[in-house]
């Protein structure tokens, strides 16, 4: 018999128990932020929370005592009234939002995400008895949110990575950069070196004077064709280092470009014939006048062919077109002959870059030459393509030059400079210099001498002078017509010196026409020696030819201030 | 305690049984052909647990931890290495970019994974053993080795045994290596190979 006070006691526990169990019912059914759905053994719903009522805009009063797989036929068709009968066999289930993204269809709340489901996490359990299932326990919670929170951070780590990697990129490219120009250090010391060797060794053996006439001649020939290139080679490094800095400008007037491409076939004729190369050409008249730099585009066309002439075999064959295509005016220069391979395909016009970087390469140069005529091209507006079927199979570069509608003008069209071939040695068709008198000043004795040389050859008469002083005398003595100074010199430059004959008066030689010699030939030294009081800048070292004609055009004009 | 080799034979016959079935069920959910290694059975004393494991899950571990009750009772758990577990939602769920780390939504398809996975094999032993066991709710870990050997449920006052079995998921020409371990008290190991030589006896007669 139980004791009345352990009957009170027992009373009043059960009783609280029973309130206990009244309020977490109360809670899962008002207060639950989670769906919270029960049913019984037969998947009967017994319980539709709030929450489920809410989100689903099913009221418990149309669901309660339905059952649950009828309610939501989805269920079945989505193979996921298994996970019931799971339970029913004592099994607990979990359902990831990201295998399933959903368990009952409901509409996403508001908020930062773009998702029309709301996103589901679900646990279904057994609800047992004794050790014997009786029904079964749904919980389904909005993940949405969270959802979405995390696809935006995976995003972020994403593009933080792809940025990395760029970074990366950005790296192994300069580092690409820095090689190429240590590449380009090791051509470059080799290109100059080469031609000096040959200059070196045949001046040595002409001093020592053990050479026949015969051997005297090939020697003077070497020479001159060695010089000749290096010449080539530093214009080529000029020109890079202007467009880099900037400082290349064009002289833009109107050109007839088939006079301009004929003039660079010419100067590359006697290189193609040499190696048997056939050279075509189909100039369409209508192409020209368009508005550009005559010397650059000549330079242009003259790079195209010299790299044609270098890259084909003997017996090879290069066609030059040049043609009006609506707009604009095409060059194409291609060549029958090594082709290009698809890897270096991208980089043809990319500065100091060679398919064949070795030191054993065939092909000599800078790899300039092409970048160089991507940038005046570019100068001029236009664009440079390149089309190869591979290596051994030739290549095809395609320049394309806005056609400007210029109005022919007799006066403004510039004539195509003559080209300079080897040819010019001979001083053939040169303007006379017949009573002139030239003062020529340079502290250096070889390129006084050249110049006397030169001039006198043409038939003027040569006073020479090693300084300022010196010349500042021969000119109130000898009374010359023409000065040409060197500007780099001990004691007295030739900047002081043009400053001092310019403030003399004009009886004394004060308006003397003048050229100043130098090595340096950048823009601003160009600018510079103009401005002091010369007319002319004659870059070292001296083309025989340019000196004849720069001071014949000196002869006709005196120096006006 | 040690298996014999029919003994060793039969339970990986039926353990196989249970992986098949994952293996369908998770083909079913990725749409990809997914496949788990036959298993290869081992049994180790629960105090023997660390060393067997360590080999195999250096560093940290992710686990589905699941307790079940009733005539058997113990611990049931998926073991993965965090690289593998990483690999294993990724192939799972399509990510194409692989994972740093694994957020909320990659625990809780490594947890529906561990539990399918989980439900198969132990499942198989109760309707063998013809007992009805209880399970709890998943629940992923990561943790140490020795933090999750320390966290097992099962008492520590009485000798524990734990069935260590070995396999791999194969999915999309990836292979992610992982380990079911079961962690049954004496009894509970005694009666279930009891019913495994049954089983056995039953299916060459």
């Amino acid at each position: 018999m139980i004791g009345l006070r352990r009957y009170l006691a027992m009373k009043e526990t059960s009783s609280k128990q029973t309130l206990l169990n009244a309020a977490v019912l109360h809670w899962m059914h008002d207060l639950a932020a989670q769906g919270i759905v029960t049913t019984d053994s037969e998947l009967n719903v017994i319980e539709w929370n709030h929450w489920m009522e809410e989100h689903t805009g099913k009221g418990a009063s149309e669901v309660i005592g339905k059952n649950l797989l009828e309610l939501f036929p989805e269920l079945i068709e989505r193979r996921l009234d298994r996970n019931y009968k799971w339970a029913l066999e004592g099994q607990v289930r979990v359902l990831s939002q990201a295998l399933h993204n959903y368990f009952i269809a409901m509409p996403a709340g508001s908020g930062e995400h773009a998702f029309r489901q709301m996103q589901q996490a679900v646990r279904i359990s057994p609800l047992s008895h004794e050790g014997r299932v009786i029904g079964t326990l749904t919980i389904i919670e909005d993940v949405t949110e969270r959802v979405a929170r995390e696809d935006e951070l995976q995003a972020q780590i994403e593009e933080r990575s792809r940025l990395l990697s760029s970074e990366n990129i950005a790296r192994r490219e300069a580092e690409r950069a820095n090689r190429l120009k240590d590449e380009f250090l090791a051509t470059i010391s080799h290109e100059l070196r080469n031609p000096l060797n040959a200059i070196l060794g045949w001046a040595h053996m002409m001093r020592v004077g053990n050479l026949n006439k015969a051997n005297t001649e090939r020697a003077v020939e070497t020479i001159y064709r060695n010089a000749k290139s290096q010449t080539q080679l530093v214009a080529d490094l000029l020109d890079v280092s202007r467009i880099i800095s900037g400082k290349l400008r064009l002289d833009v007037r109107t050109v007839d470009l088939i006079a301009i491409v004929n003039a660079a076939i010419d100067s590359i004729r006697p290189a193609a014939e040499a190696k048997g190369i056939v050279l075509q050409t189909m100039l369409d008249p209508a192409a020209g006048p368009i508005a550009g730099d005559a010397d650059r585009l000549q330079q242009i066309v003259w790079n195209l062919l010299t790299n044609a002439v270098k890259f084909t075999p003997k017996g090879g064959c290069i066609q030059v077109n040049l043609q009006r295509v609506n707009s604009h005016v095409e060059i194409v220069v291609s060549d029958s002959g090594v082709g290009i391979s698809k890897e270096f395909l991208p980089y043809v016009f990319d500065r100091f870059r060679q398919a064949d970087a070795s030191t054993t390469r065939l092909h000599g140069g800078l790899g300039l030459g092409l970048s160089i005529v991507r940038q005046l091209v570019d100068l001029h507006g236009g664009s440079v393509s390149v089309h190869s079927e591979g290596e051994g199979k030739g290549a095809t570069f395609t320049i394309t030059l806005p056609f400007v509608g210029v109005i022919s003008n007799e006066k403004e069209s510039e004539s195509v400079h003559p080209t300079k071939s080897e040819e010019l040695l001979s001083f053939d068709g040169l303007p006379s210099l017949e009573g002139l008198k030239v003062l020529v000043v340079d502290d250096e004795a070889d390129t006084r001498e050249l110049i006397g040389e030169v001039l006198k050859e043409c038939g003027s008469e040569v006073i020479i002078r090693r300084s300022a002083a010196e010349a500042l005398e021969a000119l109130e003595q000898h009374k010359p017509d023409i000065l040409i100074s060197d500007l780099g010199m001990p004691d007295e430059d030739g900047y002081s010196l043009i400053e001092k004959i310019r403030a003399l008066p004009l009886e004394r030689g004060g308006n003397i026409p003048a050229a100043a010699l130098t090595a340096y030939a950048r823009a601003e030294d160009r600018m510079r020696v103009l401005r002091s009081g010369f007319q002319f800048h004659l870059p070292k070292p001296v083309d025989s030819a340019e000196l004849v004609t720069v001071v014949a055009s000196l002869a006709g004009r005196a120096y006006k201030s | 305690m040690k298996l014999t080799e029919r003994q060793s034979d039969a339970l990986s016959e039926l353990i196989n049984i249970g992986f098949a079935r994952t293996g369908a069920a998770l083909s079913e959910l990725t749409g990809h052909r997914v496949l788990l290694d036959p298993p290869e059975v081992a049994v180790y004393r629960a105090d023997e647990l660390r060393g067997a494991l360590a080999k195999f899950v250096p560093g940290d571990v992710a686990s589905i931890h699941q307790v079940f009750a009733g005539p058997v009772a113990g611990d049931a758990l998926l073991l993965l290495n965090y690289a593998g577990a990483l690999q294993l939602t990724d192939l799972l769920t399509d990510e194409h970019n692989p994972s740093n780390y694994l957020d909320e939504s990659a625990r809780e398809v490594l947890t529906e994974v561990g539990n399918i996975l989980l439900n198969a094999c132990l499942g198989m032993f109760g309707n063998m053993l013809n007992v009805h066991v209880t399970f709890s709710v998943p629940r992923l870990h990561l943790e140490t080795l020795d933090e999750l050997l320390a966290s097992l449920t099962t008492g520590k006052t009485e000798i524990h045994y734990a069935l260590v079995i070995y396999t791999a998921f194969q999915i999309r020409h990836s292979s992610v290596k992982g380990f079911l371990v079961i962690v049954l008290s004496v009894d509970s190991l005694d009666r279930l190979i009891q019913e495994v030589d049954a089983w056995e006896a039953q299916q060459s007669r």
